[in-house]
């Protein structure tokens, strides 16, 4: 087996930090086709990770393997290791709803559960705590403190979820994936459906969660990358071309590839 | 971390790992109780079909195959044959079709092309509440408003009008009693004009607007863009549609009862009184004494019950390609 | 330049007359839902009273009202829906989520089909040979379950169409919020469905209300008023048939008058069923 070079190197970079992920030798299928090669890195824990690449170079896909919810689709497998601390979770003994607490995901259109603000919230912490009403009014509010959207909408928290702009409406799916206390987030380019204005917000939110939470995001747009992530992974047809620390990869990338992508020079 | 929050998160993973387990099975069991419904739905129609074979088997056993081929129908000497009604209920249907299409077709084509957009929805709207019409509603219309209209206008016209013409004066013969085979075709003809006119549009609908603009950018005339493009391209739907519509008309029962005049027998006249198998049923079943009657009652109940199937599985069939076309 | 012309004036003269049959068409359409509903206003409406609906259905040549028919009518479409709907909306489910990819769904889907548009006179018979020829007699349970059988292809198309159109992307937020697949098939694609869901239920309603063939031998009538499931039970249709067939002036009227009741139930269910939602036409 071919020893992926940039993994190496990043171990040494990142010595320090405590792996909560490590990808081993994974693979991907959809049906016949493999769209995921043979992939290792490792995420830190309590930083953010980006991963980018062309449209179809499978970082999508291997953000939806972190946290399995690829099994909702017929013909979808994956082979090899994902060790969530240093436990598979690829294992067919792992209970998939039990990964998903701990795992958490963001989409790329915000997806409003059709209940009001407030049930938005509730209904993932009431799935696994049995908790007063009080206690589930302040575990509410906190999350949507942490989402930074509590004041926008605190005087109408019974209207629709789905009542709020884009840009709320994705704080406050963030807000519910928050609420559950999951370990790790993922973010499958969340601002991608979103203007400026609420991408920044996006962001700047982001950037505070990285304290208590292992973030991963998704994204095409690079100089969000750049501005949000510690580590990036470039991606190109399946494989990972390169991983490194964020600023490395945008000033002196050691691949081709990932210089002539980040340079604009295709994708 | 702390050893007492280690604690605490450790307590928490186990009420998750309890919760989680609780969970897997109501999933299991509502999984389950979804499959068996849906297997149920198999399970009715194949009970459906086994009932009928049971309740037939006297019947068909005794008479055979010329339980189809025979023309009588005598509860006293429990002589029983299907082709009276078997006639009726194809003649019916297939005179309900032929007037229903073009009619069905034509408001189709009125409701894509012709029709001012404000008018589409509520004119669509009226075409699909006449579908949801009971049809016994159409029964007692028929016989209460349209056979009187037909025994004295219509039919001593056409009887005088083809008196002479051999061939057509013995399917128009006399004389007009108002119910019969031909007012029974025409009822049911409204009555799936709906069904056919509201696929119909809907095929219509899934014709790639650029083809029809690329036909009119040659310069064809609405009548030659629907000609032409529009109804070859939606061919199979249209079928299919026609055929979902037989089905309905070859199944009708209350309108038929009411209207055909219940007469067991074949009749050269469209204008003659005869009977169809749903409207035999209908009229014959409960008072039927004997098990070799309601057993030629139910033979009567499979036999449409075939008929039907292969037709409404045409339908379906047809309808299914064209709907993966537009899915692809 | 003249045959060009002279046929251009052809074509354009032949798509006149068939653009003026298309319209004719849409006016014949038009006007026999105008000449049924008039003649049923017409005929129906005389013969409402207040006695319609406080008497029973009277014996030949007597007045009375339909008290017992509307309120068998009413019962047995309630036990119908009652034990259709459930069925229909699980087996929609399992249509539209758990089974979404499996062939049982394709097989069930074009069976339900058949089943929707199978005449319903033959549901009659199954109920007959299934409980009224076992039990011995007729009655007001066997026409429920009849209408019932009525029910389910109906609520499961609406389920499944309905669920389908639920986006995939609330479904993934709620599996990745560790929410099993039941809790979400029940917080969130039930209720993003609810309405289309509900019109299938109203639509079924609108169809058995009406329906007589399937009740004829299983629940037959009664000319009194009977609140026993296990006995024969009128209804409003079957009603209607015997009094319209007969030859007493009194029992015609209420037959029309019957069958302006079932009309206007039955369009009021259709059109509310409709303005829940605007899907069918405009798309």
């Amino acid at each position: 087996m071919k020893p992926m070079l940039s993994t190496d190197l990043n171990v040494a970079d990142t010595t320090v930090e405590k792996a909560k992920i490590e990808v081993k030798n994974l693979n991907f299928y959809y049906g016949q086709s493999k769209a995921l090669k043979d992939i290792n890195l490792s995420l830190p824990e309590r930083s953010v990770t980006a991963f980018i690449g062309p449209s179809g170079c499978g970082k999508s896909t291997l953000l939806r393997v972190l946290n399995r919810i690829y099994e909702l689709y017929p013909k979808q497998s994956a082979e090899g290791q994902v060790l969530l601390d240093g436990k598979n979770i690829l294992d067919r003994s792992q209970d998939l709803n039990l990964l998903r607490t701990k795992i958490g995901m963001v989409f790329q259109k915000p997806t409003p559960f059709p209940m009001s603000i407030y049930e938005n919230i509730a209904f993932g912490v009431r799935l696994y705590e049995k908790i007063s009403k009080a206690e589930m009014d302040s575990r509410v509010e906190s999350a949507l403190k942490r989402a930074a959207l509590w004041n926008e909408v605190k005087d109408k928290l019974n209207a629709s979820g789905q009542s709020l702009s884009g840009g709320q409406q994705q704080r406050l799916c963030i807000a519910r994936t928050v609420a559950v206390k999951p370990e790790v987030i993922l973010l499958d380019e969340p601002a991608s459906a979103l203007d400026p204005l609420s991408t920044a917000k996006i962001e700047e939110l982001i950037d505070e969660l990285q304290a208590d939470y292992t973030i991963v995001i998704v994204t095409h747009n690079m100089q969000q990358a750049a501005r949000v992530s510690r580590q990036t992974a470039f991606m190109y047809l399946g494989e990972l071309v390169e991983f490194d620390r964020t600023e490395k990869i945008f000033t002196s990338p050691r691949e081709k590839r990932t210089q002539d992508y980040i340079t604009g020079r295709f994708g | 971390m702390s050893a007492v929050s280690e604690a605490a998160t450790s307590s928490a993973m186990r009420t998750r790992e309890a919760t989680v387990r609780r969970f897997a099975v109501t999933d299991m069991v509502f999984r389950a109780a979804t499959r068996a419904s849906a297997i149920l739905v198999l399970v009715l129609l194949g009970g459906v079909a086994i009932s009928l074979i049971a309740g037939s088997w006297e019947a068909l056993s005794k008479f055979g195959i010329s339980f189809l081929t025979t023309e009588s129908w005598n509860p006293v000497t429990e002589n029983f044959g299907a082709l009276a009604p078997i006639y009726g209920t194809i003649v019916t249907s297939a005179i309900a079709i032929i007037i229903a299409v073009p009619i069905g077709i034509g408001i189709a084509v009125f409701l894509t092309e012709l029709c001012p957009r404000p008018l589409r929805r509520p004119i669509g709207i009226a075409v699909e509440l006449l579908a949801g019409i009971p049809s016994i509603i159409y029964g007692i219309w028929g016989l209460f408003v349209f056979a009187p209209f037909l025994q004295t206008t219509i039919q001593p016209f056409i009887i005088w009008l083809f008196k002479g013409i051999p061939g057509l004066n013995s399917l128009f013969a006399g004389p007009p009693y108002g119910i019969g085979l031909l007012t029974s075709s025409l009822i049911l003809a409204i009555m799936v004009l709906p069904f056919i006119t509201s696929i119909t549009k809907d095929v219509f609908d899934t014709v790639p607007a650029v083809l029809k603009e690329s036909a009119y950018g040659i310069g064809c005339t609405t009548w030659e863009v629907t000609r032409r493009v529009t109804i070859p391209y939606t061919r199979v739907g249209i079928m299919g549609g026609v055929m979902l519509g037989l089905g309905r008309a070859l199944g009708e029962t209350m309108a038929v009862t009411f209207v055909i005049g219940n007469a067991h027998r074949i009749s050269a006249s469209l204008f003659a009184p005869g009977t169809t198998i749903s409207a035999t049923i209908a009229n014959e079943f409960t008072e039927a004494d004997g098990n070799l009657y309601t057993s030629s009652l139910v033979s009567l109940g499979l036999i449409l019950f075939i008929i039907t199937f292969i037709i409404l599985a045409l339908a379906r069939y047809m309808l299914l390609r064209i709907d993966s076309r537009t899915g692809a | 330049m003249s045959t060009a012309q002279s046929l251009h004036q052809s074509r354009k003269r032949k798509n006149a007359v068939m653009m003026a049959l298309c319209v004719i068409a849409a006016g014949i359409g038009l006007a026999w839902l105008a000449l049924i509903l008039g003649a049923l206003l017409y005929k129906g409406l005389s013969g409402v009273s207040l006695a319609v609906f406080t008497q029973m259905t009277p014996p030949p040549g007597d007045a009375g009202g339909l008290l017992n028919a509307i309120y068998g009518s009413i019962v047995m479409t309630i036990i119908g829906i009652v034990v259709g709907t459930p069925i229909g909306v699980l087996a929609g489910t399992y249509m539209a989520e758990y089974g979404r990819f499996s062939r049982l769904t394709t097989i069930v889907r074009f069976i339900n089909d058949i089943l929707l548009s199978a005449p319903s006179i033959i549901v009659g018979l199954f109920v007959y040979e299934l409980l009224v020829r076992p039990m011995g007699h007729f009655s007001a349970i066997a026409g429920a379950i009849a209408l019932s059988i009525l029910v389910i292809p109906v609520v499961v198309r609406t389920t499944e169409d309905m669920l389908n159109l639920v986006p995939n992307a609330l479904r993934e937020a709620g599996t990745a919020i560790g929410a099993p697949r039941w809790v979400v098939i029940r917080s969130v694609a039930y209720r993003a469905a609810l309405s289309g869901i509900v019109t299938g239920i109203l639509l079924a309603i609108a169809r058995i209300s009406g329906e007589t063939a399937p009740l004829l031998f299983t629940a037959l009538n009664n000319q009194f008023w009977s609140s026993n499931l296990n006995a024969p039970m009128a209804s409003l249709p079957v009603t209607i048939f015997q009094f319209a067939l007969s030859p007493y002036e009194e029992w015609q009227q209420l037959a029309w008058t019957g069958a302006l009741i079932i009309t206007l139930t039955v369009l009021g269910l259709s059109i509310i069923a409709r303005s829940l939602t605007g899907r069918r036409e405009d798309r």
